[in-house]
């Protein structure tokens, strides 16, 4: 099979093929997969739906609660969450929650469905910094409330992460689109191409605004100190985005080796080898009993023919040769690539912002810093860095919001 | 493999094995009926043939089907209606299957509009080289009310047209009934003292499968309109079942000789059909649906079933069931049978309480904690509705209690 960057790598299910997996489905009492997600999304209730035939109901389900659904049906590390919790699991495995969830918003979007509703204006205003998973939701929910919702992004389009992060063979530029033409018709203005601290002010936006909302994500990409002003090494997030922005037409060298174990260094991996190249190597410190890349992403890096080394620390690099020692017994394993791409992790780039910002994260639990006007969102708040999380704290730094500033303005 | 002797004698006439297809678009011309009798079908009903003066004009499409969440054909519609060929081609057709497969029973199914036609078919068969004769007194879809299940419901018109087939030939004969009836046995009883041998149940019943929900139309549609026709499949099976039970425990009807028809496609379906008294089965839309090839593992599953039951002869099998179904008020109602949930098969689902509760007498209780459940013996009632929903077989037949005041040993049920 001829790998294709533009094209999902998971075929969708057909009108048959949801019916066979939704009547795989037990139907709980009390179902555990709806007790199980973080953004409190209830496959119990839409799978039933779904059986039900009832394909519409199902995504009012899916949509009501989260304005992700499209993107968290495709992304979400379900095996961690729903899937995991899902009582088949006794009988063989588990219910495919995530493609009966893709399926329905699919269903949604061909249908044309306007699930969302804006609320009666109260006349309050909201900025949101960045336009990531978070942000998105945040909006979603506050027009819900009845709040004006001004959206400020650095990037040229909307989307953070999902748009410039996840690889397009995951998450189609199409389906992002699709998210975020929803929330602006339900009126969020989106400003792209403007760095708040630089293009404006947070000054600027606390005087025309009711609260700001900072949702910045991580978009800074971590190095380690050893490949700093190396030609040779590229970042993820610099990799990921110029692959992404240039759909797949770029040229990448033949012999590559990724530096990183989680996620994104499996999106790395995974887009090396949809891009033709040939050798793949991933050396990563966590072994594989501790990995934290989700198993799906390992075992579809694997599938494509990545050369996964576990249990490796890099301790010296000489141009593009790098010499990494075993964390736990004696060895050396000394590799040379035409490219070494660095997945080590993210960071926040929160200069500008006028946020205290320790370990990447505030420091403080919640969502209202010590300015009452000014929240936080996403990434940057304490918690779980995943999409699914994002919408859950999208949602709750909304109604932290509603909560302070919440009520018709006199 | 195993190796087990399928055959049966049916009104006379040997069969190398129940299994044959029905009077339908399966067995519709030679080549059809020769691939059936290569793949190993018994015999062969051959689609049924009409007087010449009768035109068959078909509609497109022509069929339709139920569907269950993930399972198509749960039910099957068809709305063709008899042979298509010419008389003629017909016949010839016959003669040849005849010719090259001798060993194999070849029935032909006829259906005349009046006494005429019928004595005139019997006797066209029969020249051409048929084993048997079926009479189709059945069909729900005929464009004549002169013809099919009109016709079947109508004991008096039975009789008079199994008497003319009778005049036209000596070969045995059974009628196929129609379930379009609220009681087959006047029809079959009828059908019987007219001349007919044996009985062939059932035909299909009077559906409407789906409705268009846009267009507001039956379907399949045709021209903008559709047509009540008759329905199959294993949707059927019960009814047929039914049918068979109350005709061979007639006392009029004893040991009545009766080809098995409606919603067979797998050996056990085969063997329930003949524990109610079949000796040969008929089978069409498992066939529509998988082609002849379902035969072997139908005959196969069935001699393992043989084997299981240590007998050697099918015959022997034939009506073991039709003691153990009877009337609903002779039944032993002294005792309840408990549930007994394994915890181990348990997985937590919490569908037989939910099922108890909203179905039965909020016997199960739910534990939100361990997500395991138990039986209420106060309020179970023991109807063991938990036990069906189970997705796991977790629960199974249990403690068997005597109902207050009434005699007789647990012990001594039959469970």
């Amino acid at each position: 099979m001829a790998l294709n960057y533009k094209e999902e790598l998971e075929k969708g299910y057909t009108m048959r093929t949801v019916m066979e997996e939704a009547e795989r489905c037990l139907l709980c009492h009390d179902a555990p997969c709806s007790a199980a997600c973080p953004a409190g999304t209830d496959p119990g209730s839409f799978i039933r739906s779904v059986r039900f035939r009832n394909f519409k109901g199902a995504a009012e389900t899916v949509r009501e609660n989260n304005a992700l659904g499209s993107i968290c049906a495709r992304v979400c590390p379900t095996e961690k969450y729903c899937q995991m919790a899902c009582s088949r699991c006794g009988i063989d495995r588990p219910i495919d929650i995530g493609g009966i969830q893709r399926f329905v918003t699919d269903f949604e979007e061909a249908a044309g469905m306007d699930i969302l509703k804006a609320g009666t204006a109260n006349g309050r205003k909201v900025a949101i910094v960045g336009s990531g998973p978070s942000a998105i939701q945040a909006a979603a929910t506050l027009l819900s409330l009845g709040y004006a919702v001004d959206i400020y992004e650095k990037q040229e389009k909307a989307g953070g992460y999902l748009r410039y992060g996840i690889p397009e063979y995951r998450l189609p530029d199409k389906v992002v689109d699709c998210e975020i033409s929803r929330i602006e018709k339900l009126g969020a203005k989106f400003h792209c191409g403007m760095t708040v601290g630089k293009d404006i002010t947070m000054d600027a936006l606390k005087k025309e605004f009711d609260a700001v909302l900072i949702a910045a994500g991580f978009s800074g990409a971590k190095t380690l100190p050893m490949f700093e002003n190396n030609p040779c090494v590229e970042t993820a997030v610099s990799f990921l985005a110029r692959v992404k922005e240039n759909q797949g037409n770029i040229s990448v060298e033949n012999n590559v080796l990724v530096i990183g174990g989680g996620d994104v260094a499996m999106d790395v991996a995974t887009t090396l080898k949809f891009l033709g190249v040939e050798h793949v190597t991933d050396v990563v410190y966590e072994e594989f009993k501790e990995f934290l890349a989700s198993d799906k992403e390992l075992k579809g890096a694997q599938a494509l023919g990545v050369s996964i080394i576990d249990g490796y620390v890099p301790e010296k690099v000489d141009g593009s040769e790098v010499t990494f020692s075993h964390r736990r017994i004696p060895g050396e394993l000394k590799l040379k690539a035409d490219k070494i791409i660095l997945a080590v992790g993210q960071k926040a780039e929160t200069a500008e912002l006028g946020l205290d910002v320790v370990n990447n994260e505030v420091n403080f639990d919640g969502y209202q810093t010590t300015d009452p006007q000014v929240f936080v969102t996403g990434d940057l708040a304490r918690g779980d860095k995943t999409v699914v999380w994002a919408v859950r704290k999208g949602k709750e730094a909304a109604e932290a919001i509603h909560q302070v500033i919440g009520g018709a303005k006199a | 493999m195993i190796k087990k002797d399928l055959s049966i004698d049916f009104l006379g006439v040997h069969f190398e094995n129940p299994f044959c297809l029905s009077s339908s678009p399966v067995g519709n011309c030679y080549d059809m009926c020769k691939k059936a009798y290569e793949t190993g079908w018994g015999g062969v009903v051959f689609k049924t043939i009409g007087p010449k003066h009768f035109v068959i004009d078909e509609v497109s499409p022509r069929f339709d089907k139920l569907d269950k969440e993930g399972t198509p054909f749960v039910g099957f519609k068809n709305m063709e209606q008899i042979a298509e060929h010419s008389l003629e081609e017909n016949l010839a057709d016959l003669k040849r299957l005849k010719e090259e497969f001798p060993d194999k029973v070849l029935i032909a199914s006829i259906m005349g509009t009046n006494e005429q036609d019928w004595e005139e078919l019997a006797r066209l068969v029969d020249e051409a080289g048929a084993d048997m004769i079926e009479m189709n007194l059945s069909c729900p879809q005929m464009t004549s009310h002169a013809m099919g299940s009109d016709v079947g419901a109508n004991p008096e018109l039975c009789r008079k047209y199994c008497a003319a087939v009778k005049r036209g030939s000596s070969l045995p004969m059974m009628a196929k009934m129609t379930p379009n009836v609220t009681d087959m046995v006047p029809v079959a009883l009828a059908s019987l003292e007219g001349g007919a041998d044996g009985i062939a149940a059932i035909n299909t019943v009077k559906s409407i499968c789906n409705i268009d929900l846009d267009k507001k139309i039956g379907l399949p549609i045709v021209n903008g309109k559709s047509s009540i026709s008759g329905y199959s499949g294993k949707a059927v099976k019960p009814i047929a079942l039914r049918f068979l039970q109350q005709m061979r425990t007639d006392e009029r009807l004893k040991d009545l000789a009766i080809s098995g028809i409606g919603g067979i496609e797998t050996w056990e379906d085969a063997a329930e059909f003949i524990l109610v008294g079949a000796s040969t089965l008929q089978v069409t839309t498992s066939i529509m649906q998988y082609g002849y090839r379902i035969v072997e593992d139908m005959k196969n599953g069935l001699m393992h079933y043989m084997e299981e039951q240590h007998v050697d002869h099918l015959k022997d099998l034939v009506g073991l069931a039709n003691q153990n179904i009877i009337p609903a008020e002779e039944l032993d109602r002294d005792y309840k049978v408990y549930p007994e949930i394994d915890e181990e098969k348990c997985i937590g689902c919490g569908r037989c309480y939910i099922s108890c509760y909203d179905g039965a007498h909020q016997a199960i209780e739910w534990n939100e904690e361990t997500r395991k459940v138990s039986c209420n013996k106060e309020k179970c009632v023991g109807c063991l509705l938990c036990r069906l929903v189970c997705p796991v077989g977790a629960i199974s037949k249990g403690e068997v209690e005597m109902k207050p005041g009434r005699s007789g040993k647990p012990e001594d049920k039959v469970l």
